[in-house]
């Protein structure tokens, strides 16, 4: 069956010479072969909108309050809240490493005089950074230091 | 608003890849502790009890942590649901769509500066 | 002639303006060698079986770009594949995201324009006359840029990106990696004018990391890492261009 891509896709500014078959979207598009990740990746985004939302209701009860607070302690305690948490932190996780593979090769070979360290190095330091940070929240959070 | 978007296209893509990095950084201790350690007893309550979770998050550097952890995944998300949108045809939607979408991480990103004000 | 060594069925998406109100599928049994190319089958389905069918070839050798098209879903160079990939039935399809003017043969102006648009060439405030000599380049400097130079215009990863799909603006994958190869180029000072279309109506900011273009490159251009430097430097033109004015003033 045919799909198709925008109808305006890769066309001229100038008119066809003759009738031409409208774009097709490559097969694969958007839930097969390695479109299925892509297509992940950028739904992770609902994700990633919710948890931000969810994070500013969480502060907000902080600063509301000690009774606030224990109201959105037995709320995460929901069997929807903690299943949410588990889909994100996988989300999370999925788009740390695709995103971090892709991060080097996205850097220009020079800014200025300044050259960038080599992509394996670039790689590295994002994962020790994201290691770090993500470990000393977790202490942090869970009453191991302060 | 095409235009409005394409001159405000840079700073959005900055969030966006903010949110991508630093906020994939921050969100997963966030969610291992405080969305499931917590919860299942993994992690002792006391450790998020509200002296504890105030104490933290109206220090200095809590509040910037939180900012960020609050801020930045939206901007990632709302980008990305944009993208999702044009991906499933719906590029002639995009003047309308866009604009809410970034809308709401922006008003999201100024009442997380209000949430950790007044933490 | 060699001794064919089995048969295959070619499904081939056929399309006749004068005739095909929409393309339509039609399936060749060819008897197939050993150590044939894609190509190699429809140029004998042409020569042989049906000569209405049309496709675009010329090198042969995967440097010239023309024989790109989908074969089993995916974008290839039709003469670089060898059949041995393929198992008994093969699906052959124009370039997805182009306007089809017959059969495998696709309309590639829209291509070139956007081509045009991110002004491939050197570009110098001052020209230099030939009497100030050649302009010397340093290996290091060559290799900045030089990836970026080896694109065929394919136009296989225009038929792999989901954006060029979907936005029709988008310069896409190959015009942004030529436009960053000269923005890249040492002997260039154009690096401002072309941030300023990358930031324009094709934006590269459209592009969201989907990688295709770099999956399916036969030359590895690697344009996806070119169109996401080319984000980053049009970023930073932007920064600059909000504290320095245009022209170098303070």
């Amino acid at each position: 069956m045919a799909r198709y891509a925008h109808p305006k896709a890769m066309s001229s500014s100038k008119p066809a010479r003759t009738r031409t078959a409208p774009p097709q979207l490559p097969d694969q598009f958007p839930f097969e072969g390695r479109y299925r990740a892509y297509t992940l990746f950028d739904a992770t985004g609902i994700l990633y909108l919710m948890l931000g939302f969810l994070a500013l209701g969480t502060i907000w009860s902080l600063g509301s309050g000690e009774e606030a607070w224990k109201g959105v302690q037995i709320i995460y305690r929901s069997w929807v809240y903690v299943a949410f948490h588990a889909l994100s932190l996988a989300a999370v996780i999925f788009v740390g490493i695709r995103f971090f593979g892709f991060f080097p090769k996205a850097q220009p070979p020079r800014i200025g005089p300044l050259k960038p360290p080599p992509q394996p190095v670039i790689l590295a330091m994002l994962y020790v950074a994201w290691i770090g940070v993500a470990g000393a929240m977790t202490v942090i959070l869970a009453g191991g230091i302060f | 608003m095409r235009g409005l978007l394409l001159k405000l296209e840079p700073l959005i893509w900055l969030m966006f890849g903010q949110g991508l990095l630093i906020g994939t950084m921050l969100l997963t201790g966030w969610v291992l502790v405080a969305g499931l350690g917590v919860p299942l007893g993994v992690v002792p309550a006391e450790a998020l009890s509200y002296e504890r979770a105030h104490m933290l998050g109206s220090s200095p550097i809590g509040r910037v942590v939180l900012l960020g952890l609050i801020a930045l995944p939206m901007w990632k998300g709302v980008h990305h649901i944009r993208h999702l949108c044009i991906d499933f045809g719906g590029a002639h939607r995009d003047a309308v769509v866009a604009p809410l979408l970034y809308l709401t991480a922006s008003v999201g990103s100024l009442l997380a500066v209000v949430a950790v004000v007044r933490l | 002639m060699a001794e064919a060594v089995g048969k295959k069925t070619f499904v081939v998406t056929r399309f006749d303006p004068d005739r095909d109100e929409v393309p339509r599928q039609q399936a060749y049994e060819i008897p197939v060698q050993a150590d044939w190319k894609v190509l190699d089958a429809l140029n004998f389905i042409k020569d042989e079986v049906d000569a209405s069918l049309s496709h675009r070839w010329s090198c042969r050798m995967a440097v010239c770009g023309s024989c790109g098209m989908m074969v089993n879903g995916e974008p290839r160079l039709s003469c670089k594949d060898p059949l041995s990939d393929y198992g008994d039935t093969v699906e052959i399809a124009p370039l997805a995201n182009f306007p089809v003017i017959r059969d495998l043969v696709i309309e590639f102006e829209g291509f070139m324009e956007k081509l045009k648009s991110v002004k491939p060439w050197i570009i110098r405030a001052k020209e230099l006359a030939a009497e100030d000599g050649p302009v010397n380049q340093k290996p290091s400097e060559l290799e900045e840029f030089k990836q970026f130079s080896m694109c065929i215009n394919c136009m296989l990863c225009y038929s792999a990106c989901p954006v060029v799909a979907n936005e029709p603006e988008f310069i896409g994958p190959a015009a942004i990696a030529l436009g960053h190869r000269y923005s890249l180029d040492s002997r260039d000072e154009g690096a401002a004018e072309r941030n300023e279309i990358f930031r324009g109506e094709g934006t590269v900011f459209s592009c969201s990391y989907a990688n295709e273009c770099s999956e399916v490159c036969p030359k590895n251009v690697d344009p996806a890492a070119a169109v996401n430097q080319a984000k980053f430097n049009a970023v930073i033109d932007w920064m600059t261009g909000l504290v320095i004015k245009r022209g170098g003033q303070g």
